[in-house]
């Protein structure tokens, strides 16, 4: 060292205030590199929000505008306040039933499943059973079995009980989430230290106890993202509703409109036309949308822990 | 670690939901696709026990073999496509910063969290005849039509929903790894030189992989149970009955009522599903 390292760091010093400001060539191949970037998001950006582009556009016409006015512009004068009665007026207000519905069958299910799936990942991470590799395993397997291979025997299944067009056989199918397990599992390794745990029992805490009082607690993050995954899944659960269902009264919203849709192509009977499905649609996905920006902090650390393991 | 019967306790409840609704319906898919149906003399036709009929005849059935070619085209195209879209966009947001990469990542995860009916609905308006705006423009421009959801073009229309669907997803799921990343190594590569396109080629690329191996296995698994999409639009223009498995299976159960035949194809497409993930997870194993 020495002399040495002397001479080397005015240099090294020189160099590295060259690299941070980039100069000439190099600037504009760095700023060329931004602007491109910016394009490509943007880009992007504009795709994703296509469809709620022409959505919104859509909910301020009537019945005619739609089809003869640009898709992705409003009307002028918008529509939006008389779409939006006619909508919930339409068939003695069975729009509000089917988000009424879909809420009821959503919540139910995202808490069902989440607490099972703590429950169980509990087990999986802090608990050692025979077998215990070989069934986390067979379960995670289990995501991929073709849901359409499931539906149809239970189908036939719920109908031997009698749980056809209940609101039953709707949820407690959906109870089940091996993803949802998973993440629990991982998010309890993650969240729950076994000291914790050692301590309590030292101290005469029961099992049920420690899960309850001293894990849950700590796993906010956790629950949060499995709830809300577990609640997306089942807002937007279609095929189970539609085996299911066939009472228009128990529909939830996807199912629901997309009755509309085929009724309204074929020409029978009064149909809403689309721009009122449109906006039934358009409605049917606030709820998600304002949930995920409200939560926002809770799956985007959630699905980052996820990932990683 | 101890407490075996704790441990079962906790798990009982997942267990019995799993059992009930998951393990028995795929049981009773496999009993009662060993039946078929048979004119026994004179009369309706029954039940009887035919083994493994339903198979040898779904395996030779040129409607589910179509299906499936529908699905290996989906996963040789759509599935890179959307995966290396999804790859570059995480590539370029990790290294924006401020709202406008606040915007963007909140914005490109919105479409996941829109149904697939919903989703489906909309873009098949979006297709359709009378009311695309695409059509709209290229009319106004002069360059005629395109009929999205005519049988040649079909395909490519469903594609672009689901990786309008799911680019977002699985682009967050990636970012989220990058971000992982400890940055150490990044100014040790900046100290010996490294230019930017080194570092995403030579550090967080190869990172990046096992998250993306994840990724096209859920990514294969969805593709091949494709139904929802294909169905909404059947409403709005001619959708082949065959052009998914998932999508033949439904119609041969709930509108030919014959549900022995379709246990027999979701069997098949169960198996078909296990030995593509399998095979793929092996070779992620070998690495």
């Amino acid at each position: 060292m020495g002399l040495n390292s002397v001479r080397a760091s005015p240099r090294r010093s020189l160099e590295r205030s060259r690299e941070s400001v980039p100069t000439g060539m190099r600037a504009s191949a760095a700023s060329l590199a931004e602007i491109l970037r910016y394009i490509v998001l943007t880009i992007f950006l504009i795709y994703c929000i296509l469809p709620a582009i022409w959505m919104l556009a859509a909910i301020t016409k009537d019945s005619g505008q739609i089809f003869t006015t640009f898709g992705f512009w409003f009307a002028n004068p918008p529509h939006f306040f008389e779409n939006v009665i006619d909508l919930f007026a339409f068939r003695g207000g069975i729009f509000v039933r089917w988000f009424g519905n879909s809420l009821l069958y959503a919540g139910l299910i995202s808490l069902g499943s989440t607490l099972i799936c703590a429950l169980g990942g509990y087990a999986f991470a802090k608990y050692d059973f025979p077998g215990k590799h070989f069934l986390f395993n067979f379960i995670l397997g289990a995501i991929m079995v073709p849901s359409t291979a499931l539906v149809l025997p239970l189908f036939l299944m719920l109908y031997r009980l009698g749980m056809v067009n209940t609101i039953w056989g709707v949820i407690l199918p959906s109870l089940v989430n091996p993803f949802g397990l998973y993440l629990m599992r991982v998010f309890w390794d993650a969240s729950f230290p076994n000291d914790l745990i050692e301590a309590a029992r030292l101290d005469g805490a029961g099992e049920l106890r420690i899960f309850w009082r001293l894990g849950m607690p700590l796993m906010q993050t956790g629950l949060v993202t499995v709830a809300l995954l577990s609640f997306v899944g089942a807002w937007n659960n279609f095929f189970l509703p539609l085996i299911v269902l066939s009472q228009d009264e128990l529909y939830p919203l996807t199912l629901g409109l997309n009755v509309w849709n085929s009724v309204s192509n074929a020409g029978v009977g009064a149909k809403p036309s689309y721009h009122l499905i449109a906006l039934g649609s358009f409605i049917s996905v606030l709820p998600l949308i304002a949930a995920f920006i409200l939560l926002g902090k809770y799956w985007r650390s959630g699905l980052t822990t996820g990932a990683t393991k | 670690m101890r407490y075996h019967k704790t441990a079962l306790l906790f798990l009982t409840p997942f267990l019995t939901v799993f059992a009930a609704f998951y393990l028995a319906p795929v049981f009773y898919a496999i009993y009662l696709s060993l039946f078929i149906r048979k004119r026994i003399g004179i009369g309706p036709p029954k039940e009887i026990f035919g083994g493994l009929e339903n198979y040898v005849r779904a395996v030779q059935d040129s409607d589910f073999l179509n299906g499936l070619k529908n699905i290996f085209l989906f996963g040789i195209v759509q599935v890179p496509v959307m995966l290396g879209l999804a790859i570059l966009i995480a590539l370029l947001l990790d290294q924006s910063r401020g709202l406008f990469s606040r915007i963007c990542r909140t914005v490109y995860f919105l479409p996941y969290t829109i149904p697939t009916a919903i989703g489906g609905l909309i873009w098949g308006y979006m297709y359709s005849r009378h009311l695309s705006p695409f059509n709209q423009i290229l009319n106004g421009l002069h360059l005629g039509t395109i009929d999205f959801l005519s049988p040649a073009v079909l395909l490519f229309s469903i594609g672009n929903i689901v990786t309008w669907t799911w680019t977002g997803y699985n682009m967050i799921t990636l970012f989220a790894a990058l971000q992982n990343i400890p940055k150490d190594i990044f100014e040790a590569a900046r100290v010996d030189g490294a230019t930017t396109w080194n570092i995403v080629r030579y550090i967080k690329i190869p990172l990046v992989i096992p998250t993306l191996q994840l990724c096209l296995i859920f990514s294969v698994i969805g593709t091949s149970q494709l139904f929802t999409e294909a169905f909404v639009m059947r409403p709005l223009g001619y959708v082949a009955d065959n052009i998914t498995p998932n999508l033949y299976l439904y119609l041969t159960a709930a509108r030919d009522a014959n549900y022995a035949y379709a246990g027999a194809l979701a069997i098949l497409m169960a198996v078909v599903i296990f030995a593509l993930s399998g095979a793929f997870l092996r070779r992620i194993g070998s690495r």
